[in-house]
């Protein structure tokens, strides 16, 4: 025993939101039709069936799953570095200072793109001449320097020769007075010695004569006594 | 409720580069996640790809979530997504080794057996499970989604509309279809009490 109404009518009923004059005609049937009410009787049963699902535990796994750097390691210093976009902008710095000491030239011909290594072959021998022109210019620049250098050299050379000599002079005249000076000092200090001394001789003379003449009166005084 | 306790705490400190509140946020949803993969892919193995698979989708798009939605509603949906996408790279997988023909929706393991380190107490409890697993794994992918949606997930028939991109009318049908499938088969098998 089948009924057409079953599939149409079990749909509605598990409708979330199932008007109340629809609940009520579905009911009404439902009463009336043993074959409806058995097989949503079935349904039910089989939604209950699954809701006796347990509850399983999760086995233990990593929550982190390599998402976060480990704690208490800090990152290296070329992983931080790397880590976000700060190296570009040394690496854009990097980049052009390999240009300008490469002096890389890119040129766009017929034959496609071509990037030049120094400077281009073309340029080369006006460069060169540049450069000999430069070279000489500096060169004459340098001598003229030079001159003028060597001739304030001089001047001042003379300049300080000259008081080197005239400080020599005065000196030179400067000593010969100390230097005189020095020797009448030691001249007459040296005649004042010889006065001394030959007075000092002198009197050792006298007292030495004194002696004799006293020596020869007692001698004479012995004789007479006798 | 803490600050740390809510979720968007929780996730505001994880996009701040803190481990622990992403696990706390893990911990909190994985139970629900695990098990719906379980459900949805009949094998512990799969449920645990599918999980990490979900959660690395979520870390990932983490600075997207504006708070517009609930967090959960917005993790499921992405557990949704990744579901459809792991059961379209194992059927593709499948149909390029195996010549056999396969209903659509029965490529993940279809006869789940009891994990083998499961402990004796929870014996009881994985073979209730596995009985209910017996009966979803035999419907296709999408009947099984919905299920899983209205049943598990208690989500209306008009949210499974708009998470599967079909009409409400479409999802009511696709639930109603499902549900006699799996009336059928306990009733061939009498699985169930």
């Amino acid at each position: 025993m089948s009924c057409p109404k079953t599939d149409h009518l079990l749909q509605e009923y598990f409708a979330d939101d199932l008007a109340p004059f629809a609940r009520e005609e579905i009911e009404k049937h439902l009463a009336t039709c043993a074959h409806c009410s058995e097989e949503l009787g079935a349904l039910m049963q089989t939604q209950s069936s699954l809701r006796q699902w347990q509850e399983q535990r999760v086995p233990h796994w990593d929550r982190r799953m390599n998402l976060f750097p480990a704690e208490g390691k800090p990152q290296s210093v070329i992983a931080r570095f790397f880590s976000g976009l700060q190296w570009v902008p040394t690496a854009a710095s990097f980049a052009m200072l390999a240009i300008l000491l490469l002096n890389v030239s890119v040129v766009s011909g017929d034959q496609g793109f071509s990037i030049a290594f120094g400077a281009a072959a073309k340029n080369s021998l006006n460069l060169q001449a540049e450069l000999a022109a430069l070279q000489s210019q500096q060169q004459s620049e340098m001598q003229a320097l030079i001159a003028r250098v060597e001739d304030r050299l001089d001047s001042n050379n003379v300049r300080l020769l000259q008081a080197v000599m005239e400080q020599t002079q005065q000196t030179t005249s400067e000593n010969f007075e100390q230097m005189y000076s020095y020797f009448e000092q030691q001249r007459l200090l040296d005649l004042q010695d010889m006065r001394v001394g030959y007075e000092q001789l002198v009197n050792s003379d006298y007292e030495t004569i004194r002696s004799l003449q006293q020596l020869a009166n007692f001698v004479s005084y012995e004789g007479s006594s006798r | 409720m803490s600050p740390i306790e809510d979720d968007d705490a929780l996730i505001a400190a994880a996009l701040n580069g803190s481990a622990f509140a992403w696990e706390k946020l893990v911990k909190r949803f994985e139970g629900r996640v695990y098990n719906l993969g379980l459900r949805l892919t009949g094998n512990p193995t799969d449920a645990m790809d599918l999980m990490q698979e979900v959660f690395i989708g979520v870390y990932r798009n983490l600075h997207r979530f504006r708070g517009d939605a609930k967090f959960s509603s917005w993790l499921f949906r992405i557990a949704h997504n990744k579901a459809v996408d792991m059961n379209r790279r194992k059927r593709l997988l499948m149909s390029k080794s195996k010549s056999a023909t396969l209903e659509e929706g029965d490529v993940f393991e279809t006869i789940p057996g009891v994990p083998r380190d499961e402990p004796e107490n929870r014996l009881g409890e994985v073979q209730l499970n596995r009985q209910i697993l017996g009966m979803l794994t035999r419907l296709p992918m999408d009947q099984r989604l919905v299920v899983e949606l209205k049943v598990f997930q208690s989500l209306t028939f008009d949210e499974i509309a708009v998470m599967q991109e079909i009409s409400e009318n479409t999802a009511k049908t696709r639930f109603y279809t499902a549900l006699k499938k799996l009336k059928d088969i306990a009733e061939e098998h009498h699985v169930l009490s």
